[in-house]
């Protein structure tokens, strides 16, 4: 029986048709579909190994639904979360301050999940500048604010998308060390299928 | 249309098909398949699947009791008949005050205003009790706020009075309303479909709505803030309920209250079914194989059914949307005939990344997505060492049949539903019904029959008609029912000697057609 080994558990957080399963599609399957907008239905789960140095580290990433119908869900993709990718379409005013709300609640409910702020489609603002509603000041000053780092995707592009998902695998494999010798040790007392709901939450 | 119903009834029970004897020991070589429920082809050998095989009338009966209730107490039938004149009325002169003034706002798909938005064959409303627009199948709500206010108004006007609006017929239309609490249905048809099918078709878009909020959240809402714009909760969720609807007018499963299967050999079928059986876990509650629109297997916990009319929910869900497609999904999900009060949470995920092949896990807690993972996992070791994961890739290949395997050479297409299983079969279109507006004018020719069939109050129980492009055979036992296409050139005698042919070839394929031995865990 293998069951499937997850290092870190990763949530993608954002409004609904900023592209944040566009983005994971980029990542995972190096390929952007193009056709009808299909919104995620609840969430989907999908676990990507990544090389980081010597090591390779599985990303549990959750891809949600930008939904407001999931938001009561929400609770259980980031609990637990290591990292928290909060998407917002740069084209998208609207969708910044709703990347502001996750931000937030992530800061209240989960203090050790970095964050990583994500302005998404920057190709449609290459090709007309006009389009850009979010200035790239305002939002590299906010992600300063909260301590996230911040990426201009394009899953179109590909651009940026890989060094994200990079950055995340890094920064889990410079802190994982600090946050095994936090543990208390290994309880031969737990059970088994629990086991696998723990070793996504690294808690 | 020419039918001719009663004296066919007679004949029929006069001894052409002669119920058999009950004894299951007769199944498979019985020369004449049973007409009595649960011994007919396709009928489960342990217990059925879903609950209530007889649930087209499940879905009806509640709507009837309503109309029951309303017609009791008030008024005569010329009474209600002038009011529904006036009503009528009342709702031309405001729809072309509506087309004026709204003409300016003009939805982004298409203009409410114009012809074609007009000319459609059916409409469907969604609205709250407030009169604030929720779904529309064609245009946009905002564009039809007022259309709207006006048919909440007719709901209260009548209400008001203690009363009931049921449906407004004129000029060739068919108004016909559904009051759900919180929700109102509306809808507006130019088919010659009857008011039941109508009802019956609004039902199954009220618990689409139910499907994804639970009513008892809908409820809530509503109790906190009457005109909530429930919009905002069911964004991205409107091509769910267009897809509905367009199932509802092609796919015989939700005509017939029935599930199709795959066709697939009943030894690979059970060892699918006992492989997901193995994989068992304590809060999972059904495991569902799908091939497309098709069954593979469902396993059950003991003692809990999933209904039809779930399942098709859970159907339209899978086949909607790619989402499923990138990863293991994981969604909460009502399942309105089994609890409208809560949700189900579903693992959904395909076995494999370009196969049709989609595994729904149904568990009960929220947390358990790890669990279900698992089960999944656990299911696809045991099934690919085996040969029938093997068997069951090549039967999707070719997922249906060809009606000439039957041997009848004038039968171009049947449906046949086993009532105690709830299942049905059906093969392929022929050359003639290739185009979608034969496929549909098809599918509209067997709902007529079936409502014949099931009148709420003069049902029939055979139905032979002939018509220029076809001609047709419905039959109804407690057994079965049937729903038989011929070419225009045979005649009822044909048709009726073709039943019995069929009956037996239905009976000889029925472990490759049904699941005969649904498993629990």
């Amino acid at each position: 029986m293998s069951a499937m080994r997850v290092d870190a558990k990763v949530v993608m957080l954002g409004k609904e048709s900023v592209g944040k399963t566009s983005l994971v599609e980029r990542y995972v399957h190096h390929r952007f579909l193009v056709g009808p907008y299909q919104n995620t239905i609840g969430a989907a789960f999908v676990a990507k190994p990544i090389q980081v140095g010597e090591k390779v580290i599985t990303l549990g990433i959750w891809d949600t639904a930008g939904s407001e119908r999931y938001e009561a869900m929400s609770r259980i993709y980031y609990r637990g979360a290591r990292a928290a990718v909060v998407c917002y379409d740069l084209t998208d005013s609207s969708s910044f301050q709703r990347a502001k709300f996750w931000v937030k609640e992530l800061q209240n409910c989960e203090e050790h999940c970095k964050i990583y702020l994500c302005g998404t489609k920057s190709d449609m603002i290459e090709g007309d500048r006009s389009l850009r509603q979010i200035d790239y000041h305002d939002a590299q000053d906010f992600a300063e604010e909260i301590g996230a780092q911040y990426f201009e995707t394009s899953s179109k592009t590909g651009k940026n998308v890989d060094e994200l998902f990079q950055k995340v695998a890094e920064d889990y494999n410079s802190s994982a060390f600090q946050f095994m010798t936090e543990e208390t040790g290994v309880d031969l007392g737990q059970k088994k299928d629990s086991y696998f709901y723990s070793c996504c939450h690294n808690n | 249309m020419d039918g001719e119903t009663g004296k066919a009834t007679a004949s029929w029970e006069s001894g052409l098909l002669a119920p058999v004897d009950r004894l299951r020991l007769d199944r498979a070589d019985s020369p004449t398949p049973g007409l009595v429920e649960g011994t007919e082809p396709g009928a489960g050998q342990k217990s059925a699947i879903f609950y209530h095989a007889q649930s087209y009338e499940d879905l009806t009966a509640e709507a009837e009791k309503e109309a029951q209730r309303a017609s009791e107490p008030h008024g005569s039938e010329g009474h209600d008949g002038e009011e529904f004149s006036t009503l009528v009325g009342k709702k031309s002169t405001e729809e072309r005050l509506n087309s004026d003034t709204s003409s300016e706002s003009r939805g982004k798909e298409e203009d409410v205003s114009s012809e074609a938005w007009r000319s459609h064959k059916k409409h469907v409303f969604v609205l709250s009790e407030a009169g604030k627009p929720i779904y529309t199948r064609y245009g946009t709500e905002e564009a039809l706020s007022s259309t709207m206010g006006v048919m909440m108004a007719l709901v209260s006007f009548v209400e008001a009075e203690k009363n009931i609006i049921r449906s407004i017929h004129a000029d060739g239309c068919k108004v016909v309303f559904l009051t759900k609490s919180p929700l109102v249905l509306v809808g507006v048809s130019k088919t010659g479909q009857s008011e039941k099918e109508l009802l019956r078709e609004l039902q199954y878009i009220y618990y689409q709505i139910v499907s994804l909020l639970t009513l008892t959240q809908l409820n809530h809402i509503f109790q906190h803030k009457q005109n909530y714009d429930l919009r905002r909760l069911l964004a991205g969720s409107e091509y769910l309920t267009d897809n509905l609807l367009r199932r509802l007018e092609r796919d015989p499963g939700l005509l017939l209250s029935a599930v199709t299967c795959l066709p697939l050999a009943s030894s690979a079928r059970d060892v699918v079914s006992s492989s997901l059986q193995a994989a068992k876990a304590k809060n999972l509650v059904f495991s569902i194989l799908l091939a497309g629109d098709r069954l593979v297997t469902l396993v059950r916990k003991k003692d809990q059914f999933l209904h039809h009319i779930d399942l098709h929910l859970v159907f339209n869900l899978v086949g909607s949307s790619s989402s499923f497609r990138e990863g293991e999904g994981w969604t909460p999900i009502c399942l309105p005939k089994f609890n409208t009060a809560g949700f189900f949470h579903a693992h959904i995920s395909y076995l494999e990344p370009a196969s049709e092949l989609c595994l729904i896990l149904v568990s009960t807690d929220r947390e358990d997505f790890f669990n279900m993972s698992e089960c999944k996992q656990r299911f696809m070791e045991r099934l690919s060492k085996r040969s029938a994961y093997q068997a069951m890739k090549e039967a999707l290949k070719c997922p249906n049949y060809s009606v000439a395997q039957v041997g009848i050479p004038e039968l171009r297409h049947f449906l046949y539903k086993s009532k105690s299983s709830g299942l049905y079969t059906s093969p392929e279109f022929p050359e003639v019904y290739q185009s979608d507006e034969e496929q549909e004018r098809l599918m509209g020719l067997y709902q007529d029959l079936h409502s014949c069939l099931h009148h709420p109050t003069r049902p029939l129980r055979s139905f032979y008609r002939c018509s220029e492009a076809e001609n047709l055979l419905a039959w109804v036992t407690s057994g079965f029912e049937l729903y038989l296409c011929f070419s225009p050139m045979s005649t009822k005698a044909l048709a009726v000697s073709a039943v019995n042919k069929l009956l037996k070839w239905i009976r000889k394929e029925e472990d490759r057609l049904f699941i005969l031995s649904p498993l629990t865990y």
